[in-house]
């Protein structure tokens, strides 16, 4: 009798499907785009698929001094903006926790700018931010707390935190929201034998809640650290990376090199070093979540 | 209801005259769907509405499957191309961007009338060609030239003031030199700039390119070794650094595209713009601009090579290779490019590509009583035949603009020393053109 008529084989033809939509959809992409990576693929050019250069992308990537700047600019924007994004989210958080009236609509409300096309957002902040006609400046200069135009997207800092700002902006409300659900299913026991111990809130934050809510915290920055890419549309519409490569992070350089340029192996390459970035945050969020939970059963 | 009856009648046969005529322009294509996409943007709307009337006159429809800025339509195009979905016949082009997409577009002229193309301007065409195939029907062109406020150079004030410190008569600037001391004068940030210039992309390159051509440089020599690292280079450059040093222009210029610049001056702030025949109208239109009835133009400024600049392309219709009724696409763009279809552009400002629109539009301003959109046709009319040029019509030209544009950014705002981003450019460019082939 053949393999696939045994009764031992039932499992295997029902999960064959899956598999072959799992391969179709996830694996035969990756494993294309990394083919792509050895080669010389431009976009205009299909036949330069069989262009094959070796690691030649990826020794041209290691001197790429450019790369290198945007891969740790991508690193510092992906620190400040999770660390701000998770601080403003668990504030936000415990705020909506204590209120007992109009609770939902204020859940509601808070999930307003996570609707947004992210295209939209980089608009909205480019004419806020804008140096001559926008609305920043303007308050600034009525209030008198300033005379001159700031350049907000010109100046290297400023810049930064404006793109950091319009992305913190739009993506506060999935902290928010993920940390509320773990105040939601929060014993109530721990926290009244604290009441009865003496603890004040601020020791009954520091040494119950915190500690409850800091697997939802990383299972939120894991899902956010892969999700931040959204944040190439804002960046896109706000500087385009610019001026002079101040803002450029890894999405936009990749964008520019395989799209613009039609350098779509070379952009290729630069996606698969980047993705290093991705699998190390990955892993220091699961290890923390992990620490976390052992932390709250009581293992440590 | 007899009157009712022969108007309804009368209307008929006049429909029916006009498609008769139509048909015999247009051809019938009835029941065909056309694909197309094309350049979407307020200044490119306008001609769109006219296509009923094709519609109308072949019986096809038109699908307009896309509708975006050149540069995502650029990006769109290659995916189509990598990805072979070509399954659209008709597609806006341009002359800067034709040559990166090899053998897409079919070559104009074997299928379109020889008679027809003989009345769209020799250069225009010449410039739409690619490998010897004329990729491109052009629709209309874009050159720069300088707006300026004319009541700065009208007051007595400025006049005194500006002789004192300049030691020369205030007048529009006939040189870069003039342009850059004029800007300085007139700014008074943040609340009245000099001048303004578009700050990123293929937009800053343009610029710069143009200005190297005029002070005596060139991009590349013949064999494609880049040269823009010359003195000539260097020059241009700091003409926008010390403009932008001496805030001059408004601080977030290096991240203003052509919108910005355009409703800069517009907004009355700024005294000086470089800019396309595009703007004309709308900046003389006192529901759009503060600085309507106050406008002036003269040619775009002189370099120190005597030469002035003028960067200059065409907006184009190009008609895929795997179109499956080439004679309806013909017909579509012939149509969109048609006399009576570039005077309604024409009327915006936009030059238009037939050289009989030129005339025909002129009169038409000079009939109606503007004398200043008759000065922006002869104006831009001597830039297009005596100034303008392209930028290298090679492949890689986009490429190698991603390379300088930033680093301009860079020299500009002091992170590198002006030499050496250009030299910097330089070498990356050549990297470029020798993947390109063009170095061996």
């Amino acid at each position: 009798m053949p393999f696939w008529r045994r009764e031992s084989a039932i499992p295997y033809l029902l999960l064959l499907p899956a598999l072959a939509i799992m391969a179709l959809v996830v694996a035969f992409p990756l494993i294309f785009s990394l083919y792509t990576s050895f080669t010389g693929y431009r976009l205009v050019r299909p036949d330069s698929l069989y262009d094959w250069v070796g690691l030649r992308n990826y020794s041209r990537i290691l001197q790429d001094y450019d790369f290198w700047v945007a891969f740790g600019r991508t690193v510092l924007f992906l620190t400040v903006v999770l660390n701000v994004e998770f601080l403003l989210g668990l504030g936000i958080a415990l705020l909506i926790n204590r209120i007992t009236w109009g609770q939902r609509t204020l859940r509601t409300i808070m999930m307003f700018p996570m609707m947004f096309s992210p295209i939209l957002v980089g608009f909205q902040f480019k004419f806020m931010f804008n140096d001559n006609i926008g609305i920043v400046n303007n308050a600034l200069q009525s209030l008198g707390l300033s005379d001159g135009a700031i350049a907000w997207l010109v100046d290297g800092k400023l810049a930064f935190f404006s793109i950091a700002f319009a992305e913190v902006w739009m993506s506060t409300s999935v902290f928010a929201i993920l940390l509320l659900a773990g105040l939601f299913a929060m014993p109530r026991d721990p926290l009244e034998a604290a009441k009865v111990d003496g603890c004040n809130a601020w020791q009954t934050f520091r040494h119950i809640t915190l500690p409850f809510l800091m697997p939802f915290a990383y299972i939120a920055m894991a899902i956010r650290s892969l999700d931040v890419a959204r944040a190439y549309d804002i960046v896109t519409v706000m500087t385009d990376g610019g001026p002079a490569g101040r803002t450029e992070l890894l999405w936009t350089l990749i964008a520019r090199v395989g799209y613009d340029n039609s350098r779509m192996g070379l952009a290729n390459a630069m996606a698969y070093v980047s993705t290093i970035l991705s699998i190390l945050f990955t892993w220091y969020f699961y290890r923390k979540l992990v620490a976390a939970r052992r932390y709250m059963g009581g293992a440590q | 209801m007899r009157t009712i009856t022969t108007l309804a009648l009368g209307t008929a046969l006049v429909a029916v005259a006009g498609l008769a005529n139509a048909d015999e322009t247009w051809g019938d294509f009835g029941g065909y769907t056309l694909r197309v996409k094309l350049i979407g943007g307020a200044q490119y709307e306008k001609l769109y509405a006219e296509i009923p009337k094709w519609e109308a006159a072949t019986g096809a429809k038109v699908d307009i499957v896309s509708r975006k800025n050149h540069f995502e339509l650029d990006k769109e195009i290659k995916q189509d191309i990598a990805a072979g979905t070509i399954d659209y016949c008709v597609a806006s082009n341009h002359t800067s961007f034709a040559p990166q997409y090899g053998d897409i577009y079919i070559d104009l002229n074997g299928v379109m009338k020889p008679e027809v193309l003989a009345e769209f301007d020799a250069l225009s065409l010449k410039n739409a060609t690619v490998n010897d195939a004329l990729v491109q029907l052009p629709r209309h062109s874009d050159v720069s030239n300088l707006f300026y406020q004319k009541s700065l150079y009208e007051d007595q004030a400025n006049k005194d003031a500006f002789k004192a410190k300049f030691g020369y008569d205030l007048a529009p600037p006939d040189t870069f030199d003039q342009f850059k001391d004029q800007a300085i004068f007139f700014a008074k940030a943040p609340d009245f700039f000099g001048t303004q210039f578009v700050g990123k992309d293929e937009a800053i390159t343009g610029r710069f390119y143009e200005m190297l051509v005029a002070n005596g440089g060139a991009l590349f020599d013949e064999n494609w070794n880049p040269t823009f690292n010359s003195p000539e280079g260097l020059k241009s450059l700091m003409w926008f650094k010390e403009l932008y040093d001496s805030k001059a222009v408004p601080a977030g210029s290096l991240n203003y595209l052509w919108d910005d610049t355009g409703m800069g001056f517009a907004s009355g702030t700024v005294a000086l713009d470089l800019d396309w025949a595009g703007w004309a109208a709308f900046f003389n239109d006192p529901a759009n601009s503060k600085v309507a009835g106050n406008v002036g133009l003269t040619r775009a400024p002189k370099g120190d090579g005597g030469k002035r600049s003028g960067w200059a392309g065409s907006h184009t219709f190009s008609i895929t290779t795997t179109c499956d009724n080439q004679a309806a696409a013909v017909s579509f763009i012939t149509f969109l490019t048609d006399h009576d279809n570039q005077m309604i552009e024409a009327r915006q400002g936009l030059l238009p590509t037939r050289t009989k629109v030129w005339t025909d539009i002129k009169a038409e301003f000079e009939a109606a009583g503007n004398p200043f959109m008759v000065e922006v046709f002869d104006v831009y009319g001597q830039s297009m035949a005596e100034d303008a040029f392209t930028p290298p019509l090679i492949e890689p030209w986009i490429e190698v603009s991603n390379v300088i544009w930033p680093n301009l950014q860079k020299g500009i705002l002091g992170e590198m020393e002006p030499q050496a981003a250009l030299d910097d450019a330089a070498a990356k460019a050549k990297v470029i053109m020798e993947d390109a082939g063009y170095i061996q």
